[in-house]
């Protein structure tokens, strides 16, 4: 309960540097933040009004607060482009990246865990090495890569089983979820393999090394167990707590794969969003979205620790 | 339940560890088996229960009980396993099962091996608990609660819940302080002996061996250096290597 | 001193032939090479000149000519391939660096309040010793250490771990906001994410070591922080250090190809992996088996700097290669048969058999 307090504290304060940091990254632009967005052919007239509307002639400390006032009540402020509020819009893309990143994390834990234990406990030596390339290889495949090779195996129209639809998603979004969900799955399985291949090796390692470090397999054999069993009910489950760990900083570095899936699919995600925020210099936008993100992604290393921590008995005891 | 090791060798990446090894423990013998750590000894014992990984190269012939073990497979050792042998490990905190109860990890041989409704388990587990000095309010607290000593009581119930013939104790009192080491050594001879059943004691420390067992095996880098009756041992060691450790543990007595 | 130096080469020397001795290991010495040679061979030659373009045959297929086929511009897709393995070479190279000058200091900063001991606190240590109780000194140490470098400690701890769940890219895209798509985005995103990482990973084994007698005895006789943290914890991080920053290295490559296909990468003009990956993806509808060959040049290369990796952490570790046990301490060969082994203990152990 003192660690989840702690880390929660941490949380906070990882938070407020974070948005410190963005709202620093937006200012320190090279030239003045309003004639970067009126654009290049904006009237003097035009930079001024925009000036006063984005409050960018108050001390930077008031711009700040003023900005975090209105984070916190859920106002991101507007869209320069198309003027809708940021937080709906980014609500709209976030339909589309959140599906995806659950079902490749799905994939990627299905297919990592399984593997991964079979790269430990596969009864011939060479499907064990087989496993092992395989994890270690899919680890070095560039995310795009793969989306490229899987859209030459299943898309349709170039694919190899013509299956699949490799781009965009329904004007209508999730209102037809049947076809929504078949224009994720190639995604999604891209991101799954890479991830997965990641998961793979985490698993057998962490397998490995309950087995090695410590007798508590080894007593779970001398019980009666087989190795087999021993290692699915017992390791699984001590090498979980290092599983969730490494499986947090892997869901981080994650989204890159999702970002430059939904850009080569198609997909109008946050991601994509984001990059073309980023190109046509919505600079309000970039900086709530921003935010949105790396603070989602604190949450999700504040959930990591606090359920790694819950999950490891020798750890609580040693708090 | 009698086990007769012939001609053992164990080998890894290229390495002979155990080299050579002939020994037998009797129907309800308590055998010891010393050397100092790194000799091969944990090795031995491993072997004898199938618990070695893969990479790790066995020859020679264990027979429990008439049964050949060596290069059986998993599935049919894990029957032997915590059945008919029970085996205790050096350091009860890296052996136990972080996550489980006491009783869930005492009862774990017999859900594997019984077909015993929840309340018989409960009553043999709480029994057994009983007979390593354990009173009823430790079954439900988790393993990681209890003290070392506490532990290897636990994990000696654990062996010995199933009545197996034959147990194997891989340095049981190394973790312990000298005080509970007593303790744990005079509660296992009197378990062991209690059940008739038969031990293979190993540890690198005379004097814990001279309580546990009659006879003992000397090994030094793998090999067997010296055998005989354990009071002879210790009393007039013959072989330079039993020497050394006869002094050790004479000086270790002294502290 | 003499057998010092004697001492570490011939480690150099078998930790070399231990990673050439295996497969992996010669597979991922071989891809290196040729890396870093073609790397070195395109800064002076590459079959077509890169600015060599030919608007009348673009998205050529692959012939003689161009080996790889062309571009959207009629460019050769070979010589920015070509062009590209030395500026993936250079980031790689500056993300290590930064990755690895950052952990560091992270690390030593994690660990400052346990090493470290001001000058104020010297005295008080020379009076704990006159008393001759170690655990007096050490005792003293903790108590009297410096508020600053606790403060520091705990400070850079938090920083750690709040920080190392942002991903590398929203740090370059942070970056790219203002400073638009460059090489340095690269290298400070990839090296600030590795950086926190490292020092995540190196803090366990450096703590043990700030923490052993070992350390205590040097600070006892007069070793400054600067020394202990120099001569004693640095060694002892160095291998997990290296086999991460290999790591660390075959992501900034990973990294680079998604930043620069997001277009926050290397800006366009430059020619980089990510740069010819992108452009094959534009190509795939045209020739498909050319993304197949770009694709594969990124994954060998990534393979071979994580296998790298790999086989530096086994051949740099007393527990996996034998070789090493000759000239290290006894007590590996001692753990090592009952299989109970301590790597954290072994691996001081052998930097005492070292210095």
């Amino acid at each position: 309960m003192k660690f989840t307090l702690q880390r929660l504290g941490l949380l906070v304060v990882a938070l407020a540097v974070v948005s410190v940091l963005i709202f620093a990254a937006i200012r320190v632009l090279p030239g003045d933040v309003a004639a970067v967005m009126a654009g290049m052919n904006a009237s003097p007239a035009r930079i001024a009004a925009l000036r006063a509307e984005l409050g960018l002639d108050e001390p930077l400390v008031v711009q700040y607060l003023s900005w975090l006032k209105g984070v916190v009540t859920g106002d991101f402020g507007t869209s320069m482009l198309t003027g809708q509020p940021i937080a709906a819009i980014v609500a709209g893309r976030a339909a589309v990246t959140f599906p995806l990143i659950l079902l490749g994390l799905a994939i990627a834990l299905v297919l990592g865990i399984s593997l991964g234990c079979a790269a430990v406990l596969a009864r011939r030596c060479w499907v064990r090495s087989l496993l092992q390339a395989i994890a270690v290889v899919g680890g070095a495949v560039p995310a795009l890569w793969a989306g490229l090779l899987l859209i030459l195996l299943l898309g349709s129209g170039t694919g190899v089983l013509s299956v699949l639809p490799t781009q965009g998603f329904p004007q209508d979004g999730w209102a037809s979820p049947g076809r929504a969900l078949t224009c994720l799955v190639l995604p999604a399985l891209t991101v799954g393999i890479i991830v997965g291949a990641s998961i793979m090796r985490y698993t057998r390692s962490a397998l490995l090394d309950v087995e090695t470090n410590g007798d508590v397999i080894a007593l779970a054999m001398a019980c009666g167990m087989t190795r087999r069993r021993a290692m699915v009910t017992v390791g699984l489950r001590l090498a979980t707590p290092q599983l969730v760990s490494v499986v947090g900083l892997t869901f981080a570095e994650m989204i890159t794969g999702v970002m430059v899936v939904e850009n080569l699919f198609a997909l109008p995600g946050i991601g994509t969003g984001l990059v073309t925020d980023i190109g046509q210099r919505d600079l309000i936008a970039v900086q709530g979205e921003l935010l949105m993100l790396a603070a989602f992604f604190l949450v999700v290393g504040f959930a990591v620790d606090v359920a790694h921590r819950t999950l490891d008995p020798r750890l609580e005891r040693a708090a | 339940m009698s086990v007769t090791i012939e001609n053992l060798t164990v080998d890894y990446g290229g390495r002979r560890i155990v080299d050579d090894v002939t020994m037998t423990v009797g129907d309800g013998e308590r055998v010891g088996l010393i050397g100092s750590s790194g000799s091969g000894k944990s090795m031995i014992s491993r072997a004898v229960m199938g618990l070695l990984p893969d990479g790790f190269d066995v020859g020679g012939r264990i027979d429990v009980n008439g049964t050949q073990v060596v290069g059986l497979p998993d599935d049919v050792m894990a029957l032997l396993r915590g059945a008919g042998i029970g085996m205790i490990f050096q350091n009860p905190q890296a052996a136990l099962n972080p996550v489980q109860t006491v009783a869930g990890q005492v009862e774990l041989p017999l859900k594997l091996h019984y077909d015993l409704t929840k309340k018989e388990r409960r009553a043999r587990v709480l029994e057994m608990l009983a007979k390593v000095g354990l009173p009823e309010q430790f079954a439900d607290r988790p393993v990681t609660a209890l003290s070392g000593g506490q532990q290897q009581r636990v994990a000696i119930a654990t062996a010995l819940v199933t009545s197996p013939r034959f147990i194997i104790a891989d340095e049981p009192t190394t973790a312990l302080d000298s005080t509970t080491q007593k303790q744990i050594v005079d509660l296992l001879v009197s378990l062991v002996d209690g059940l008739g059943a038969s031990m293979l004691f190993i540890t690198h420390d005379f004097s814990v061996l001279a309580h546990a067992t009659t006879r003992s095996y000397v090994l030094d880098d793998g090999r067997i250096v010296d055998e005989g009756a354990t009071a002879d041992l210790l009393a007039a060691p013959s072989v330079a290597r039993t020497r050394t450790l006869v002094t050790a543990a004479k000086t270790l007595s002294l502290r | 001193m003499n057998r010092n130096v004697t001492g570490k080469s011939s480690r150099l020397r078998i930790v070399c032939a231990s990673i050439w001795r295996r497969p992996t290991g010669k597979f991922a010495v071989v891809v290196l090479g040729l890396w870093i040679a073609v790397a070195a061979v395109s800064l002076f030659w590459t079959p077509r000149s890169l600015w060599d373009t030919d608007g009348f045959n673009t998205w050529a297929a692959p012939s003689a000519a161009h080996w790889l086929g062309t571009d959207g511009t009629g460019a050769d897709v070979f010589s920015w391939l070509m062009a590209g393995s030395a500026t993936n070479l250079l980031i790689a190279v500056l993300a290590v660096l930064v990755a690895g000058l950052l952990g560091t200091a992270l690390t030593a900063a994690m660990i400052s309040a346990r090493f470290s001991r001001g000058d104020a606190d010297r005295g008080r240590g020379a009076d704990a010793d006159d008393t001759g109780s170690v655990s007096g000194t050490r005792r003293n140490v903790r108590v009297a250490g410096p508020a600053g470098s606790s403060a520091l400690a705990h400070g850079s701890v938090v920083a750690v771990d709040a920080l190392i769940s942002i991903p590398t890219i929203l740090v370059a895209l942070m970056l790219a906001v203002p400073f638009g798509g460059s090489i340095w985005v690269i290298v400070a995103a990839c090296g600030l994410s590795y950086g926190l990482n490292l020092a995540r990973v190196a803090r366990p084994a450096a703590l043990l070591v700030a923490n052993s007698a070992y350390v205590e005895a040097a600070r006892r006789a007069g070793g400054s922080s600067w020394n202990v943290l120099v001569h004693h914890v640095l060694p002892n991080i160095r291998p997990v250090m290296t086999v991460q920053l290999s790591m660390a290295a075959g992501t900034s490559v990973l990294a680079e190809a998604g930043l620069t296909y997001l277009g926050v990468g290397v800006p366009s003009g430059t020619a980089s992996w990510g740069h010819s990956l992108a452009t094959s993806a534009k190509f795939i509808a045209v020739y498909p088996a050319t993304v197949l060959w770009v694709g594969l040049t990124v994954t060998l290369a990534v393979l071979a700097l994580n296998l790298f990796g790999d086989a530096l952490r086994d051949a740099a570790d007393p527990l996996t290669n034998p070789a090493l046990r000759q000239n290290s301490a006894r007590i590996v060969t001692d753990d090592d048969a009952d299989g109970d082994h301590d790597y954290v203990t072994v691996s001081i152990r052998i930097t005492e058999a070292d210095e």
